[in-house]
């Protein structure tokens, strides 16, 4: 049989936790969840799952940024896959790239808010397949979009 | 910039011929020159003045001989990116943007050509400076720009309530599908709180982009609060806040907009609870609100909560339209419009807020 999915979700908005949470757990992961980036980092520490979906922008005592920025630098957790989540979009006239710089923010994949549930899933399984793939995963950062 | 061209020109309305005279004779040239909206100057090779026209003089006063950086800037230093100087070594046409002090001390942003004046043997000589006074435009410009940027951040804020409601209907999707009534209910409760905030943010845009005559009615001030208070026990209860209330049954009959009295104390509970969300420092938290008498002219309703609080910088920006402390959770807009309707009620907010400890709203109206 295959081995169920380890999820760890970290977002500070607690209905997005919960409707979430009902997808994924329905969707064949274990799902555990943090409002706040350091229960979540402490829960990507004891759970060590196999992929994290962080908020990138939530306001809370460690935000996504950082976050990502703890798993990267710690030797047990560096390899874990991570989805980068966040509401900011070219409306604001900004979006996400990779860019192959290690300084800036490393999650294996990104995806804007509202999550197309089903994309998510995709999405989930690239960011796993890449973690697995490479040891370092190219970084991200925000860039302007043309007007 | 007011003067008519007839006007100045000696208030004459002037024939053809005339005009034709006046050419002839440069005399028009040099009126017109005086008259132009703008500090026409010209320039030696040291930035001295050696002519300017009427409106220069009318703002500067007799400043020939003076340098230009010092009669526009007070400065005894030359402007990093001045044209003349620029004309003067390639003889062309040059622009730049400066802000200058006007005679009257304020300043005022101007954007600058330089053009060269040629002898016979196409050396320059001199370069003439046209300043216009583009303050307004900058003005506009900023305002527009602050607009768009507002309109970006709200259509975020829309954008993750949308996510809510897309969220909350697949959990009551589920729940359907299973017959689990507790998950139909969680998942209608999502839906619920997303509808008060869209319907929130839509009012606070509308209540604060049209002039609205308010509309008293003679109510019980009480009363009319208790509708806000039971909008916002759900999502009260869903974020684990104790909302509750003390209302005085004892305070006289008033002259408000019910309308906008609820409003006003909608927009005040979604910030505590807000403010309540935000702090991760206390185990729990509470809001009150408080409808009871002030003294013996006054009322006051008071909402108070034991949130986040604010710094002394951010409460004195608070009731400014667009300003937010949400980042791009918020509109801006919610305590600009519980000043305008508290100014409208002829009313006065008193603010007291401690961070980490919490934040207490007080508004005081007449009893009339």
């Amino acid at each position: 049989m295959e081995k169920l999915l380890k999820v760890v979700i970290i977002d500070d908005n607690k209905d997005y936790l919960f409707s979430m949470e009902t997808f994924l757990s329905r969707n064949g992961f274990i799902v555990q969840t943090a409002s706040n980036g350091k229960d979540g980092l402490d829960l990507i520490k004891k759970e060590h799952p196999d992929v994290i979906l962080l908020d990138v922008m939530m306001e809370s005592v460690l935000a996504g940024f950082e976050v990502c920025k703890a798993v990267r630098s710690d030797s047990h957790l560096e390899y874990i896959a991570i989805v980068g989540i966040s509401g900011m979009g070219e409306e604001l006239g900004l979006k996400y790239e990779q860019y192959r710089d290690d300084e800036y923010f490393t999650p294996d994949e990104f995806v804007e808010k509202p999550v197309d549930k089903q994309r998510l899933l995709s999405v989930i399984e690239k960011a796993i397949k890449k973690a697995k793939a490479k040891k370092k995963p190219p970084a991200w950062r925000f860039v302007e979009t043309a007007p | 910039m007011n003067r008519a061209f007839s006007g100045s020109l000696k208030g004459q309305s002037m024939s053809h011929s005339e005009i034709l005279r006046r050419e002839k004779s440069g005399e028009l040239y040099k009126e017109i020159v005086n008259l132009l909206p703008i500090y026409l100057t010209i320039q030696d090779r040291d930035l001295n003045i050696i002519f300017a026209n009427q409106t220069f003089y009318d703002e500067f006063g007799p400043r020939l001989g003076k340098k230009c950086h010092f009669v526009y800037k007070g400065s005894l230093n030359k402007c990093r990116a001045c044209p003349v100087q620029k004309t003067f070594s390639d003889k062309k046409v040059h622009l730049s943007e400066e802000t200058i002090r006007t005679h009257g001390g304020k300043t005022a942003q101007m954007i600058v050509y330089s053009a060269p004046i040629l002898d016979q043997a196409g050396n320059v000589v001199s370069v003439m400076e046209m300043a216009t006074n583009i303050t307004r435009v900058k003005v506009m410009q900023k305002e527009l720009t602050e607009l768009g940027q507002s309109i970006a951040l709200m259509s975020h804020g829309v954008k993750n309530i949308l996510e809510g409601l897309q969220g909350g209907s697949y959990v009551v999707d589920e729940g359907l599908h299973d017959g689990d009534l507790t998950l139909i209910q969680r998942g209608w409760g999502i839906v619920k709180n997303n509808i008060t905030d869209i319907s929130r943010i839509v009012q606070n845009i509308l209540y604060s982009s049209k002039k609205r005559t308010i509309l008293l009615e003679r109510v019980a001030p009480g009363d009319i609060i208790k509708d806000s208070i039971n909008l916002f026990r759900g999502k009260a209860r869903s974020e684990r806040i104790e909302l509750s209330c003390e209302i005085n049954p004892a305070l006289p009959e008033v002259n408000m907009d019910p309308f906008a009295i609820r409003k006003m104390m909608n927009n005040l509970i979604s910030n505590a609870i807000e403010a309540c969300a935000k702090d991760k420092s206390k185990s729990s938290h509470r809001i009150v609100v408080r409808a009871d008498d002030y003294n013996e002219l006054q009322f006051k309703y008071e909402v108070e909560d034991n949130g986040i609080g604010m710094d002394e910088r951010t409460r004195l920006q608070i009731f400014t339209e667009f300003f937010s402390t949400k980042g791009t959770e918020g509109t801006g807009l919610g305590l600009a419009v519980v000043d305008k309707i508290v100014k409208e009620h002829k009313g006065k907010i008193e603010v007291d807020s401690t961070p980490l400890i919490g934040t207490l709203f007080r508004i005081l109206f007449l009893k009339m």
